[in-house]
């Protein structure tokens, strides 16, 4: 006889608490040696108190939470086979809470095996018909499956209860899009965008709404402000998995979430928390540095960047974000000095090139300057910004018909560029060289970027352009046109002051031409 | 392949017995055939779909990634496969690319004896012989192909139009052109042709987009990685691992045009292509709203997918997010990897599938007909089967040939499966490939238990070529597997049913990009695009086979060509591949017409 079928032999007898005690589940082992230290810690120091609470001969239900306080434990690393072994001990420990199946239709759901999912998910509502949250799961799974109708009748449910609850409400509005009721998929998605208005990811599903409804104007409103972030049931069970996560890697990647999400403080503090983890984290402190420049603290910033560097002289990102920094605050040869190892790490950073590019030439080094905006349009073909950087550079060094000339070829490569048009009229206008200037041709391009963007200084390239052509009336309202809409962008009163001494120049008689 | 060399008779593979764990006695004589004959009779639905014949056949190849514990990030990305006729013979010849050696650690495999990518000729076909089943030989020394870069992709066309498929190598580094002399050998036409895009790439589209007759090159451009920036990633679980593609910067996408003489311009930047940076797995030509020009289709990798609409003149725009292809129905920008383009509903456009990462699901997008895509993919049936498994190279494959497209995808996934790392498997990315039938009525039932022992393997899948290697009428498919062999699925019963094997010619090459329409009577007109790109990081068939279901009746072939002009020829005869060229059919109409597609 196998000690299993012994086991069974003695429960027939009521004997079977005898052998329980004698032999206590195993637990579910999980190969930690690769883990974080920290989090390999935590998870032996659950194991550790399951194993003391099992020589203490608990009761069922204190046995049963330990089971599935381990199961959490995996399950906040994915670690699925372990933490499905804790929660199905936990649920055959005690059938009637409805905690342990709910976390188990989380962990099962995640991983993809649906059927088994809404079952423990159906096991949940059974015992507690009020889970909203597992209504919105298991309707979650029923359309994953086609199975929308069912997926509706298990919202409708949750409406029920709480009629405005976002994530249900989106979910409904999904599933009117499919079926073409716009119309309810518009009301649907419009109550859960109110309830969510972070949710921004929700436009997309509501642009389609209005675009089945024949409403181009919302379909197009909508579709210009999708974003990233979606709608989730707020699930008191689940989500605190997630917290249970430790280390410097959990820590991290809160704080990239808090960060993305704007949450600046918060963002902060989860990094600061990394580093704790672990100290000689490279990562953290230069996520922490981009923290705090958005909180407005440089100095900090400068200073973790600097360690990161130290610990890791090679990491393009940390010498390209100190390098922006002291650009901004420090000097300029140590910014250009980062910037230039930044390149060095990653040849293929048009960025890097073009900001490299941008401080040797406000260090009077053009030759080099132009050999750094040269690779940034290699290899950023694109970047409007290299390019037009290109030409200045060229300006600056009083070679002014190339720059032309680039400009013109610039603007054939990239014929929506404004920065180039705007660029190379202004050259066209104003160029020291008169040789160079074209005033034709500098106020037809003044007048499309105008027309494009109608900015103080598109404005003020067309007043230079009708100056160029000796049409000093023109100029000069067009400077007031520029004066204007500087006065209405709020510009300080001694910009203001210069700017109608320009037009007063141009109104006097006697050529306005620059 | 030739035009018209390829006919052959159906049924000539013979049946196989060995998957069914029983080898029967020998019988005597008489005896042996009748038993022979009710074998051949047995319905299909005993036998399984695909039996894996690389090993018997002479495929012997594993794609190798060089791994040793750094985890660089192209290591978990190839490779490909090419299904194309090098000698024109008109059987199908293959060509893998190769990983390298990254950096100085150790690879934990010892790496290929035979380094760099490999040719392989089928000798099913050789001068006047005919073979029961492909044999294939590794002719690489002899063909002159020298690829030592780390090969991640490869895509074919005639890129000179002299009748001979060229190779196009996709790599982390530079790519390679390999130009076919047509006498079994091939040139290093990199340089002179001007296609060397340094990047690391993954898929390219070779595709007639300004129609001026020569086949223009679209590069799809991955992530900016360089060894010495190797960030260091980890899985959920704290293991390191491999980084996401949200670690590197997107790298932008390259379009070339041909000049005619095979040499390319890059083009990129007037084109607009260079407007915008994605990070490209997969790239499809096709023309989404039927006005004649072929669109570009670019699956981005956890970003919004591209849809480049043909302006004419060699100009795109970006449409993608308008079009509604770039992200799901949710509006979530997914891991997009391998793209199907194909009329799966039967209704006259090109419908979209892209495979995911596990934890999304694959999508199917469906085309109104306008270039307007809405994601159908639950009620499809198509969401749920796929949550599970990462999916990599896919194809629109009419498996059964019952006129209904059926999807097959291979999986394997680029973070640790956990159930892998507790199983103590090294490498622990291994998960099973799928196939899904097309049930009718626009919905699909995963078949892949039933579908044969390779969709129950544990494999690291990435590229899969389509094509009817053994020109038996049914279309089998080529299975590239990170550190794993390549698998050659060849079709058990595809053959079973009346099929239309077609070529669509022009000049000296197959016109890729045409497009097809066989009308049936009684049944729904069938549409069919001839094509060698989709899927991922690989090149298929351009020839196309059509199963004709029980609606065997063909009344006409139409034809529209890549240069906008509409054809219509003859049902041709069944169970056989005919070259339809152009020129030779009764001209219908203005360019841009477009066939009744519904009966």
């Amino acid at each position: 006889m196998t000690l299993r079928s012994f086991c069974c032999a003695l429960a027939g007898l009521g004997l079977a608490s005898l052998l329980t005690a004698a032999e206590p589940a195993p637990i579910p082992a999980a190969d930690l040696s690769a883990l974080e230290p920290a989090v390999a810690r935590q998870i032996q120091d659950r194991q550790a108190a399951l194993r003391d609470l099992l020589n203490r001969d608990p009761d069922a239900r204190e046995l049963a939470a330990a089971w599935a306080d381990l199961g959490m434990h995996y399950h906040a690393y994915r670690l699925v086979g372990p933490a499905e072994t804790a929660y199905r001990r936990a649920i055959e420990l005690e059938a009637q809470n409805p905690l342990w199946p709910h976390l188990l239709g989380g962990l099962l759901q995640e991983a993809g095996r649906l059927d088994e999912a809404a079952a423990s998910y159906g096991q949940a509502l059974a015992l507690a018909p009020d889970d909203l949250p597992a209504l919105v799961h298991l309707a979650e799974i029923r359309f994953l499956q086609a199975r929308r109708e069912e997926g509706e009748a298990s919202l409708r449910q949750v409406l029920a209860t709480a009629p405005q609850e976002p994530a249900a409400n989106a979910l409904l509005g999904q599933a009117a899009l499919e079926r073409g009721d716009f119309q309810e998929a518009v009301h649907r998605l419009e109550t859960a965008l109110r309830g969510a208005p972070g949710a921004n990811r929700l436009h997309y599903p509501l642009s389609r709404a209005y675009k089945g409804l024949g409403d181009a104007a919302k379909a197009g409103e909508h579709l210009t402000q999708v974003g990233s972030v979606g709608v989730r049931v707020a699930d008191g069970i689940l989500d605190g998995i997630e917290s249970l996560r430790t280390g410097e890697r959990a820590r991290l990647e809160s704080g990239k979430r808090a960060y993305n999400a704007g949450r600046l403080a918060e963002a902060a503090e989860e990094f600061r928390q990394a580093l704790q983890a672990r100290p000689e984290s490279v990562e953290a402190r230069i996520n922490l540095a981009a923290t705090l420049v958005g909180e407005g603290k440089a100095d900090e910033a400068i200073t973790r960047l600097r360690e990161a560097v130290a610990l890791d002289p090679a990491n393009a990102t940390a010498r390209f974000n100190l390098g922006l920094l002291l650009a901004a605050t420090g000097p300029a040869s140590e910014a250009i000095e980062h910037l230039a190892a930044a390149v060095a790490a990653r040849p293929r950073d048009g960025e890097a090139h073009r900001e490299l590019a941008r401080l040797l030439r406000g260090a009077s080094r053009y030759e080099e300057a132009l050999r750094e905006y040269e690779k940034a349009v290699e290899n950023a073909p694109a970047d409007e910004a290299a390019r037009l950087g290109r030409a200045e550079t060229l300006v600056r060094t009083g070679r002014y018909s190339q720059a032309r000339d680039l400009l013109e070829e610039d603007l054939k490569a990239l014929p929506k560029g404004l920065l180039l048009a705007h660029g190379l009229a202004r050259l066209l206008a104003a160029c020291p060289d008169p040789a160079v200037r074209n005033g034709a041709r500098a106020l037809e391009l003044g007048l499309a970027v105008w027309n494009a963007e109608p900015t103080v200084a598109h404005a003020e390239t067309v007043a230079l352009a009708w100056a160029e052509l000796g049409r000093c009336r023109d100029a000069a309202r067009w400077e007031q046109t520029a004066l204007d809409t500087a006065r209405k962008a709020g510009a300080a009163e001694p910009v203001l002051a210069e700017m109608q001494k320009v037009v007063e120049r141009f109104e006097q008689s006697g050529g306005c031409r620059p | 392949m030739r035009a018209g060399a390829g006919r052959v008779t159906a049924g000539t593979s013979p049946p196989r017995v060995e998957t069914r764990g029983y080898v029967p006695a020998p019988l005597p004589g008489a005896l042996a055939l009748a038993v022979a004959a009710l074998v051949l009779a047995l319905p299909c639905a005993a036998a399984d779909v695909f039996v894996d014949r690389a090993g018997d056949w002479g495929l012997v190849f594993s794609y190798w990634n060089g791994a040793g514990g750094s985890f660089y990030y192209p290591e978990i990305i190839g490779g490909g496969a090419a299904l194309f006729d090098a000698d024109g013979d008109g059987d199908l010849d293959v060509f893998f690319p190769q990983g390298a050696p990254l950096g100085t650690a150790k690879p934990a495999l010892p790496p290929p004896a035979r380094p760099g990518g490999r040719l392989f000729r089928n000798e099913l076909i050789s001068g006047s012989t005919r073979r029961e089943t492909p044999l294939f030989v590794d002719v690489t020394e002899a063909s002159g192909i020298r690829s030592p870069v780390y090969g991640t992709g490869v895509a074919t066309g005639d890129v000179d139009d002299d009748g001979d498929v060229d190779l196009y190598v996709l790599a982390f580094g530079a790519n390679e052109l390999w130009r076919n002399r047509g006498d079994g050998t091939f040139e290093n036409a990199t340089a002179g042709a001007g296609v060397g895009d340094p990047r690391f790439s993954l898929s390219a589209s070779f595709a007639d987009l300004d129609r001026d007759g020569h086949l223009d090159l679209y590069v799809a451009n991955y992530v900016e990685f360089a060894l010495e920036q190797n960030p260091t990633c980890y899985a959920p679980s704290s293991r390191r691992d491999y980084c996401g593609p949200s670690a590197f910067p997107a790298a932008p996408d390259r379009l070339y045009r041909n000049r005619g003489d095979g040499t390319f311009e890059d083009v990129s930047l007037p084109s607009g292509i260079a407007g915008k940076a994605g990070r490209g797995m997969g790239v499809v030509a096709v023309d989404v709203d039927r006005d004649g020009w072929q669109d570009l289709f670019v699956a981005n990798d956890g970003m919004f997918n591209f849809l480049w609409h043909n302006r004419k003149g060699m100009r795109f725009e970006e449409i993608g997010l308008l079009s509604g292809a770039a992200v799901n129905a949710d509006g979530e920008a997914e891991a997009n990897m391998g793209i199907a383009a194909g009329d799966f509903d039967a209704d006259g456009d090109d419908d979209l599938f892209v495979t995911h990462m596990a934890g999304e699901t694959n999508t199917l997008w469906v085309n109104d007909g306008t270039g307007s895509f809405e994601d159908r993919t639950n009620p499809a049936g198509l969401a749920a089967p796929s949550l599970p498994a990462t999916g990599f190279g896919t194809g629109w494959i009419d498996y059964d040939n019952d006129g209904r497209l059926d999807l097959l995808a291979a999986n394997g996934a680029v973070t640790e499966v956990e159930e892998r790392v507790r199983a103590g498997d090294p490498y622990p990315y291994a998960q099973t490939h799928q196939l899904f039938r097309h049930q009718g009525d626009g919905r699909f039932a995963d078949v892949s238990r039933e579908a044969g022992a390779p969709f129950r393997q544990l494999e690291i899948g990435r590229g899969v070529a389509f094509g009817d290697v053994d020109n038996d009428g049914d279309l089998d498919a080529l299975v590239v597997n990170t550190n794993g062999p390549a698998r050659l699925l060849i079709n058990q019963i595809g053959q079973s049913r009346p099929w239309l094997g077609l070529r669509l010619v022009g000049g000296r090459r197959d016109l890729l990009g045409g497009r097809v329409a066989v009308v049936r009577k009684g049944a729904p007109t069938l549409w069919r695009r001839a094509a060698t790109d989709g899927s991922y990081a690989s090149a298929s068939d351009p020839r196309v086979l059509v199963g004709l279901g029980e609606a065997a009746e063909v009344t006409e072939i139409r034809v529209l060509w890549p240069d906008g002009t509409a054809e219509v020829f003859p049902p041709p005869p069944l169970r056989a591949y005919t070259p339809l060229v152009r020129g030779t059919g009764r001209p219908i109409g203005a360019t841009t017409e477009t066939p009744e597609a519904k009966p």
